[in-house]
């Protein structure tokens, strides 16, 4: 469910703020929180973006490994150069690569922690909604649309699977 | 008899299964959307929802449902990839093209194109299409693997592919009360409402022979995605398997 939340949330970013993805097209790259047992696989591909489970021996481009503050603070937008001069983050591969991806990580602005402590749809549905107000003043599109479509998306997302291993993991 | 398949619960000869599959579809066609509703309690709009959501189809995406049947994935593409883009809805069978065309004219949905093809055998370009989907028709496949490596094909590079199809389910007291709506209850609600005890009794047994999650994502590799996983919904009644083209 996390990996569905942040997967719609980034392409909708990516969608309504015509964001240029173009410098990160095919590429992978691995994110992995040891503390959460958490291994995304990013996959950026005709302008959007697959967020997909990591698997040992998998092919990528760069890989990501930060400890547990470091990824809670990149979704609270920290500078991901202080991260990584604080040696918070390791990174195998472009760094200019990671940091875009960070880059765009910072603009969700889901609060991963209230989404670990609360799994229910009244969190992912706000979770969403925060990243609609975010893009709001920005887009071209239609805001009702944006906000019909993210509602399809939702209902969707609420008969989704079984939680991610992520989740068995609660931060506190 | 020479090479076999299995067809529900008979081995019958691999050149026979796709002519007995058409049988049924021909015979299911008609009230194919309300068996639909009934059989799943509507479950199934919800599932197909997901897999479209998933999907991450978007403005201007050109998609290939295969085995569309009445069009219920090509009526929301439609509305996701909007005047920019294109759906094509393919299926095998003219009866099941048929009720497509009239579902999608009742939807007021007249831009997207049918061809009639067999999975096996696509007759598109390679690297055409930025997602391609097949709900709920793989199992009906004779050669499911080179029905894969099709969609693999027709893809393009970083295309993704979406198969919805019922699956194992992973709990074992859901999956006795599964097999007891699924042998008992299903064949007789498709006499009651459609008429066709036997067609859905086909249905449900095509439903066990059916690959699990884990050797289908290994059928979908081995047909050359470079990445595939599974999302298993209603406690896996069916699962959902997405792949990238890398
Ligand atoms: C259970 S229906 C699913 C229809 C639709 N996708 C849905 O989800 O409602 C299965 C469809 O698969 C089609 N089909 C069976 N074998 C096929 C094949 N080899 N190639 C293409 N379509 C096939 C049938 O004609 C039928 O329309």
């Amino acid at each position: 469910m996390f990996r569905l939340t942040l997967e719609k949330t980034l392409n909708h970013l990516i969608n309504t703020n015509n964001i240029d993805t173009e410098g990160l097209n095919n590429k992978t790259i691995g994110l992995s929180v040891d503390e959460f047992n958490l291994k995304l696989l990013f996959m950026f591909t005709n302008s959007r973006v697959f967020v997909m489970e990591m698997h040992d021996q998998q092919n990528i481009d760069v890989d990501i490994k930060l400890n547990k503050t470091a990824f809670l603070s990149l979704f609270k937008g920290a500078s991901f150069e202080e991260l990584i001069e604080s040696d918070e983050i390791d990174i195998n591969g472009s760094v200019k690569t990671a940091q875009q991806l960070a880059d765009l990580i910072a603009l969700t602005s889901i609060d991963v922690e209230e989404l670990v402590s609360h799994y229910t749809g009244d969190i992912i549905a706000h979770q969403l909604g925060k990243s609609i107000k975010l893009v709001k003043g920005k887009a071209n599109n239609d805001k009702v649309s944006i906000v019909e479509t993210l509602k399809n998306d939702l209902t969707t997302l609420l008969v989704a699977p079984s939680q991610s291993r992520f989740f068995n993991n609660k931060t506190h | 008899m020479g090479k076999t398949t299995h067809f529900g619960y008979q081995q019958v000869d691999v050149e026979k299964k796709q002519g007995l599959v058409k049988g049924v579809f021909d015979s299911v066609a008609d009230n194919y959307d309300l068996m639909n509703d009934v059989m799943s309690m509507g479950t199934h709009r919800l599932w197909k929802n997901y897999t479209i959501a998933s999907s991450n189809v978007t403005e201007g995406d050109k998609v290939l449902d295969i085995a569309g049947g009445t069009g219920d994935l090509a009526i929301k593409y439609r509305k996701k990839v909007g005047p920019s883009g294109q759906v094509i809805l393919s299926d095998i069978n003219s009866s099941m093209l048929e009720e497509g065309r009239k579902n999608l004219l009742d939807h007021g949905v007249i831009d997207v194109e049918f061809v009639q093809a067999n999975a096996e055998s696509l007759p598109f370009e390679d690297n055409t299409f930025d997602c391609v989907s097949i709900a709920f028709g793989l199992r009906n496949v004779t050669h499911k693997n080179i029905a894969l490596e099709q969609m693999h094909r027709v893809l393009k590079k970083g295309g993704c592919l979406m198969v919805l199809e019922f699956s194992k389910v992973e709990n074992e007291m859901l999956e006795k009360l599964y097999d007891f709506y699924s042998f008992n209850l299903i064949p007789k609600l498709g006499g009651l409402f459609a008429d066709d005890e036997q067609s859905y009794q086909y249905l449900a047994e095509s439903i066990r022979k059916h690959p699990d999650q884990e050797t289908l994502k290994t059928m979908v590799l081995d047909a050359g995605f470079g990445l595939c996983e599974y999302h298993n919904l209603s406690g896996g009644i069916v699962a959902v398997h997405k792949a990238i083209k890398t």
